[in-house]
C-alpha cells in the first residue's frame, strides 16, 4: 500500500442543456488499494467541504455486474485494466504525479445528464423491441424437458453475461450499439427457447438500434476490447448473419 | 396493531391449493381498471410487474437506477434452491422445507415457508423457458451443485452469476410488458413516501432523481419490493443505493416492522483496508471446501503467514468443530472470526481478518486442479488486494449481507395496511433468523411470479375501493411532508460547509455505532449503550448535516441524505429488537444465551415469535407486538455443528 | 418493402459493403491471373489480351458491372463514412484506441480514396490508350516511367492496407467467424493483399527497375 498524488481533470456539466467543460481537481494521498469510485467518493467529500459542487456519477453495486458505473478514462471507457468495469479499477494502476483525464460515456443515443451521469435508456429500448422469449408466467414445461447441450449453454451464457453498462457504444469510433444488442440476439439464438421468435427479433432489435440513434458497425473491435465482461465480436457475426437470414425470409 | 397472519387451515400440504381455490378471483376483462404499483425491480419486483401485466392489470413500475436491470438482485452470486429432487437424492418440498426452517432457526412461519418450497420448482421451469442460460450437464439435463445447510444437491446455477441471469429473464418479460404499454416503467424515482387514504395504501410520492420533482402517483395496490436494510451498517456488500427508505416510510404510516435485528452476516468477505471503502465485497463461500481458516496463536503476530510455523498456527474452526471444520454455517463461521480478531489475533493491516489457506489443498490436489475450482475468485481477490492467493494465504472477515427481518405481513404477503403489500427482501416472512444461501432468489421469485398475483386478485376481488385521484388530500399532504423533510435537510447548507458534517461522515459513525454493538455478537449492555448513544448522532446529523446543492436538480448527497436520515430512525428498532430477543437464535447471537460450548442457545418458550414493530411517533418509545410461531410438522431441534 | 429495409438499415449498408468488396477481391484475383502473364512474356500477355477482347460483349457486361459494384463499394463507403463522422467527431477530449494494429481499419476510407484515384490513372492510361498500341507495349511504356510506376506502386500499397481490414470485415459482416477457423481467416487477411501486392506490385517494379524492359 502507498499513496500517489494526482491531477483530475473532470467533465463537469451542469445539466443536458447546458456546456460543460473539463475542470482540474488536484487529489493529494490517494490511497493506491482504493478503487476509482472511491478515489471519487474521497474527491467529491473534499469538493463538498470547500462548498463546491461534488462530480455526479452513477455507480450502484461496485462489484462489477450491475452495469450502472463507466466512465471514460484517459480515453479508454473503465480505464487502462481489462475486463473490469470502473468500480472494478484500482488506484494501483496509476503512478504518482498522473493526470487523469474523465469524460462521461458519450453517444448521440446517451445524453448527459450530469457530469459523468448519462441516460441508457436507448439500451433498454433495444431490449424492449424484442430482447426476450414471450412466455408468460406460469404452465411452462418442465426445466429438463428442454435437453440443451452444455457447450450451448456456455456460448449463451458468455452472450448473457453483458451488464449492459454502454462501454462499447462509448467506445466505438461510430458510437454503434452493435456489441450490446448482438449479445442479447445470440444468446436466444443458440438456445431451443428463443427459435420462435428469433426472425422477428432479430429485425426488431436492429430496426430499434438504428432508430435510437447508434451509429454504423465498420468491425473496429474496440467494442470487444473494453468490454468488462470479455463479450465477444463473435457474437456481432452471428447478429450479422441472422439479420440477414430474418431479412431475406420474414416479414 | 391487528396481526392476523390468515394462515388457511388444513393439512400443511394442502393450505395453498385450498388458498388458491377459496381466494377471489378478478374477471380479465375488468383486471386493465385496476392499477398496481411495484416499487423496485428486483427478482421480486421485476417478476411480479411482469406478472400482473400479464394477467391484464395496469402496472406502474418504479426503480431508483436508470435502468430496471440493474437492481441489487443481480449481484447474487451462488444459486437459486428448487426441490426438483433431478438428482434423485432423497430432496423433496417437505425437506427443502424442513432445511430452510431450521437454518432460520424456527423462526419462520411454517405455512409461507411450505409454500415457497412447493413453487420453487416452477421458478425453475419458468426461468428455462425463458432462456436462463442456466448450467448444464453433457447430457443436456439442469446441472446442480451443493450449498451449506442442505445435504442433498438442489441448488440451480448459471455460473457465479446466477442472480444476474434470473434477474435479466425477470427484467426480459418486464421489458416485453412495457413494449406491450401494459407497464409504465419509471427510472430513476425514489420512492419517498405511501400515500394512506381511508387506511387503504392508495398510492406512493417519489422524487424524480434528474428533475428533483416530487410526483405523486395514484394506484389500487402498492407493492414494495425494496430490498433490504443492510447499508444501515455503512459497509455491507450491499449496492451503494440499497435502503430501508420505501419500508421505514411504510413503518412510519402504521406497517409493522419485524424482526428488524435478524441480519445476516457472510463469513467470506474481503476484508476492510481504509475508511476510505465504501463497501465490502463477497467471495463465493464454496471457498471453504478447500481453503483451511487460521490465525497466529500468538496476539498481535505481525510476521507474514510464511514465516509462521504450523506449530503457532491456529486452525481455530477446525479444532472446535471437528466433523463440520471449516464448513460450519454462516454464522458460526462468522462469529469465530470475530472472537479471534476480538481475542487480538486478527491479522492483516487492521488486524481484522483471518486467513484462508489453500496450501494444503494445492499440496493434496496440486495446482492446475485448485485454479479450475476456483481461478476466477482468485483473480477477483487479486484485483482488489493484489495478492495471489495461489501464493499467500487469503484474508477474510465476515461482512453484512442480508437481511431477513422486514415489513411483516401475512399469508398473503399483504402488510397490516390494506393494499399495501411487501415481496422479496422487503418482508421479513420466510428465512426467519438465518438465511440459507440459495434461498433470496428463491424466495424474490416465489413472491413475485407465483404469490402476490393471487394476493392482488383476492384483495381487489374483496374490497370495494373508491375512486381515487392524486389531487386528494391524502396525495397533497403525503408530497407536502415529502418536500417538508427535504427541505428540512437542506436547511444547514446556506452557511456554507464550515464546521459541519458531510453526509458519510455521519453515516460511517452511525454504521460503526450498529456494528460494534448490533453486529455479529450483541449483549445487554452494548445494546443499551448505543440505544442511548443513537440521539445524539441522530441530532449532530439534523443540526449539522451539510448538503451541497438544491433539491431541483441532481443531487446525489441529497438522495443519500435522505437515506441516512431514515437508518438513524430505523436503527432505533433495530436495537430495539436486539434487545428485547434476549435469546440467540440463527444470526441473532446473545452473548447472555449460549451453551456451555458457546453456541447459540434458543430460548423457544419465550420467543418462539415474531417481534412486530409498530411505530408511534416522533419521540414516542416504539410499541412491541408479537405473533406467536406455531410449529405442527415440525419439531424444534437445537442446531448442532460439534 | 423488405429489400429496401434490408438495405437501408446499419446492417445491409455493412453487407453492401462487403458483398461489393467480396467481388471487387474476385476481380482483382481474375485480373492478377491475367497480369501474371507479363512474368511469362509480352506475346502471352498480348495474345491474352486479345482474346479476352475478342468477346466484345462479356467485356462490355463485365466492364459495365464491375462499374455498377465499384460505385455502390464507394457510394455505401462514403455514406458510411460521413454518418459516422457525425458520430465520432470531436466526441473526446482525449481519445485512445485499444486496440492495436487499429491503423488499416481507422484509415479505410482513405486508404479506398486512394484506390479510386489510382483506378481513374489506370483506365485512362489503360483502357482508354490509343487502339493502335498494343496493349503489352502500352503497359511497358507507362510503367517504364519511374514517377508513374511509383504511384502504382503506393496505390498497391493502400489496396493492400485497405484489404487487410476489408478481407476480415467481410467475413466478419457476412457472419463468419468461427474460433475453428479464425487462424485461418487472419492468415488469408494478411496473405491475399500480400499476394495481390506481390502480382501487381511486381508487375510495376518489374518495369520500373528495367527488368522488363526486353520482356
Amino acid at each position: 500500500m502507498s499513496s500517489i498524488n494526482l491531477t483530475l481533470k473532470i467533465w463537469r456539466q451542469q445539466n443536458s442543456d447546458a456546456l460543460g467543460r473539463l475542470e482540474t481537481y488536484t487529489l493529494d494521498n490517494v490511497n493506491t488499494d482504493m478503487s476509482f469510485l472511491e478515489m471519487l467518493d474521497v474527491l467529491n467529500e473534499k469538493l463538498t467541504k470547500e462548498s463546491k459542487d461534488p462530480v455526479a456519477f452513477d455507480h450502484d453495486c461496485r462489484e462489477g455486474i450491475c452495469g450502472m458505473c463507466g466512465a471514460i478514462v484517459d480515453g479508454v471507457a473503465h480505464g487502462p485494466e481489462k475486463e473490469v468495469t470502473l468500480c472494478q479499477l484500482h488506484m494501483r494502476h496509476f503512478k504518482d504525479g498522473d493526470s487523469i483525464v474523465i469524460e462521461p460515456f458519450r453517444s448521440r443515443a446517451y445524453p448527459i445528464k450530469k457530469d459523468l451521469l448519462i441516460d441508457r435508456s436507448a439500451l433498454d429500448r433495444i431490449i424492449q423491441a424484442g430482447g426476450y422469449v414471450s412466455v408468460n408466467t406460469g404452465g411452462t414445461i418442465d426445466g429438463n424437458a428442454i435437453p440443451i447441450s452444455s457447450q450451448k449453454a456456455e456460448l449463451a451464457m458468455d452472450a448473457a453475461a453483458c451488464i449492459g453498462c454502454g462501454a462499447c457504444v462509448a467506445s466505438c469510433p461510430n458510437g454503434a450499439a452493435m456489441l450490446f444488442t448482438s449479445a442479447k440476439i445470440s444468446q436466444l439464438a443458440l438456445l431451443p427457447q428463443g427459435q420462435v421468435e428469433r426472425k422477428q427479433r432479430a429485425l426488431a432489435m436492429v430496426e430499434q438500434m438504428d432508430k435510437e440513434g447508434f451509429g454504423n458497425c465498420t468491425n473496429a473491435k474496440e467494442c470487444e476490447a473494453v468490454c468488462p465482461k470479455g463479450i465477444s465480436i463473435r457474437n456481432i457475426a452471428r447478429l450479422n448473419r441472422e439479420y440477414l437470414l430474418a431479412a431475406l425470409t420474414e416479414g | 396493531m391487528e396481526l392476523n397472519a390468515r394462515v388457511p387451515a388444513g393439512p400443511l400440504e394442502k393450505k395453498w391449493d385450498t388458498h388458491r381455490f377459496s381466494n377471489k378471483l378478478v374477471n380479465p376483462a375488468n383486471r386493465r381498471k385496476y392499477t398496481a404499483i411495484v416499487v423496485g425491480t428486483g427478482l421480486a419486483g421485476g417478476s411480479a410487474a411482469a406478472t400482473l401485466a400479464e394477467q391484464g392489470y395496469t402496472v406502474k413500475a418504479f426503480c431508483i437506477q436508470d435502468s430496471p436491470r440493474r437492481a441489487h438482485s443481480i449481484a447474487a452470486q451462488g444459486g437459486i434452491n428448487a426441490a426438483k429432487n433431478y438428482q434423485n437424492d432423497g430432496d423433496s418440498v417437505f425437506r427443502l422445507f424442513y432445511d430452510t426452517i431450521k437454518g432460520g432457526d424456527f423462526r419462520a412461519r411454517e405455512a409461507n415457508v411450505y409454500r415457497l418450497a412447493q413453487v420453487s420448482t416452477e421458478i425453475i421451469d419458468q426461468c428455462v423457458a425463458q432462456g436462463v442460460p442456466f448450467a448444464r450437464e453433457y447430457g443436456g439435463t439442469l446441472a446442480n451443485r451443493s450449498f451449506g445447510g442442505a445435504q442433498v444437491s438442489r441448488t440451480f446455477y448459471a455460473r457465479g452469476q446466477t442472480g444476474q441471469q434470473l434477474l435479466l429473464g425477470a427484467y426480459g418479460a418486464l421489458s416485453r410488458q412495457i413494449h406491450a404499454g401494459r407497464v409504465k416503467m419509471f427510472n430513476r424515482r425514489e420512492m419517498m413516501d405511501v400515500v394512506v387514504a381511508d387506511g387503504r395504501a392508495r398510492g406512493i410520492t417519489v422524487r424524480n432523481i434528474i428533475t428533483g420533482e416530487i410526483e405523486s402517483h395514484e394506484a389500487d395496490v402498492v407493492i414494495l419490493a425494496t430490498g433490504g436494510y443492510g447499508n444501515v451498517y455503512f459497509l455491507s456488500t450491499n449496492a451503494m443505493a440499497s435502503n430501508v427508505t420505501a419500508a421505514w416510510r411504510a413503518h412510519k404510516k402504521g406497517a409493522g416492522f419485524a424482526n428488524p435485528s435478524f441480519v445476516q452476516i457472510h463469513p467470506t468477505c474481503i476484508p476492510v483496508h481504509g475508511d476510505y471503502q465504501s463497501k465490502l465485497t463477497l467471495m463465493s463461500e464454496s471457498l471453504r471446501n478447500d481453503g483451511r481458516v487460521w490465525v497466529p496463536k500468538k496476539q498481535g503476530d505481525t510476521r507474514l503467514p510464511a514465516d509462521i510455523p504450523e506449530e503457532e498456527r491456529d486452525y481455530y474452526l477446525e479444532n472446535k468443530y471437528p466433523s463440520f471444520g471449516n464448513l460450519v454455517p454462516r454464522d458460526v463461521a462468522s462469529r469465530n472470526a470475530k472472537e479471534q480478531c476480538d481475542l487480538g489475533k486478527g491479522v492483516g493491516s487492521t488486524r481484522l481478518a483471518v486467513y484462508l489457506d489453500f496450501a494444503d489443498a494445492i499440496k493434496r490436489d496440486g495446482e492446475a486442479t485448485i485454479f479450475k475450482k476456483y481461478g476466477n475468485l482468485f483473480q477477483m481477490y487479486q484485483k482488489i488486494t493484489d495478492s495471489d492467493p495461489m501464493k499467500e494465504p487469503m484474508m477474510i472477515y465476515p461482512a453484512v449481507h442480508y437481511t431477513m427481518g422486514g415489513l411483516w405481513v401475512d399469508y398473503d404477503l399483504m402488510t397490516n395496511i390494506p393494499g399495501l403489500f411487501a415481496i422479496g427482501e422487503c418482508n421479513f416472512s420466510d428465512h426467519g433468523a438465518n438465511r440459507l444461501g440459495a434461498s433470496a432468489l428463491m424466495q424474490g421469485l416465489a413472491d413475485g411470479y407465483f404469490i402476490i398475483a393471487t394476493s392482488v386478485a383476492h384483495y381487489l376481488g374483496t374490497n370495494k375501493l373508491d375512486n381515487i385521484s392524486v389531487h386528494d388530500q391524502a396525495f397533497i399532504d403525503s408530497k407536502r411532508s415529502v418536500e417538508d423533510r427535504i427541505a428540512k435537510l437542506l436547511k444547514n447548507s446556506s452557511g456554507g460547509p464550515a464546521g459541519k458534517f458531510t453526509v458519510d461522515e455521519i453515516h460511517k459513525e452511525l454504521g460503526k455505532l450498529m456494528w460494534d454493538n448490533c453486529g455479529m455478537a450483541r449483549n445487554k449492555e452494548d445494546l443499551e449503550k448505543a440505544l442511548k448513544e443513537l440521539p445524539a448522532i441522530k441530532q449532530k446529523f439534523w443540526d449539522y448535516v451539510y448538503i451541497p446543492g438544491d433539491t431541483k436538480e441532481i443531487n446525489q448527497s441529497l438522495e443519500r441524505a435522505g437515506r441516512v436520515a431514515d437508518f438513524l430512525e430505523f436503527a432505533e428498532i433495530m436495537i430495539r429488537d436486539a434487545l428485547t430477543r434476549e435469546e440467540s437464535c440463527g444470526c441473532h447471537l446473545r452473548e447472555e444465551s449460549q451453551t456451555e460450548e458457546n453456541e447459540a442457545k434458543r430460548d423457544d418458550k419465550k420467543y418462539s415469535h415474531v417481534s412486530v414493530w409498530e411505530y408511534s411517533g416522533e419521540d414516542a418509545e416504539p410499541k412491541l407486538h408479537i405473533e406467536p410461531l406455531s410449529f405442527e410438522n415440525v419439531t424444534p431441534s437445537q442446531r448442532s455443528y460439534k | 418493402m423488405w429489400f429496401v429495409r434490408l438495405l437501408s438499415s446499419s446492417i445491409g449498408k455493412k453487407l453492401i459493403m462487403a458483398a461489393t468488396g467480396l467481388l471487387l477481391v474476385l476481380f482483382l484475383i481474375t485480373h492478377a491471373a491475367g497480369n501474371a502473364t507479363i512474368f511469362m512474356s509480352s506475346d502471352v500477355f498480348q495474345s491474352y489480351a486479345d482474346e479476352l477482347h475478342s468477346h466484345p460483349l462479356i467485356v462490355l457486361v463485365f466492364s459495365f458491372s464491375l462499374l455498377l459494384i465499384f460505385l455502390c463499394h464507394i457510394v455505401a463507403g462514403l455514406y458510411l463514412f460521413f454518418e459516422n463522422r457525425k458520430v465520432s467527431h470531436s466526441r473526446y477530449e482525449v481519445t485512445t484506441r485499444v486496440v492495436k494494429n487499429s491503423f488499416a481499419s481507422e484509415t479505410m476510407p482513405y486508404t479506398g480514396l486512394i484506390v479510386l484515384l489510382f483506378l481513374f490513372v489506370h483506365i485512362f492510361g489503360f483502357t482508354f490508350s490509343p487502339k493502335d498500341v498494343q496493349i503489352s507495349v502500352t503497359v511497358k511504356e507507362l510503367l517504364g516511367n519511374f514517377f508513374y510506376a511509383l504511384f502504382y506502386i503506393f496505390a498497391f500499397v493502400a489496396l493492400t492496407i485497405h484489404l487487410s481490414h476489408g478481407f476480415w470485415s467481410m467475413l466478419q459482416t457476412f457472419g463468419i467467424n468461427h474460433p475453428r477457423y479464425n487462424t485461418l481467416i487472419s492468415r488469408l487477411t494478411l496473405g491475399i493483399p500480400l499476394f495481390f501486392l506481390l502480382i501487381f506490385g511486381g508487375v510495376a517494379l518489374y518495369f520500373m527497375t528495367g527488368l522488363g524492359a526486353h520482356y
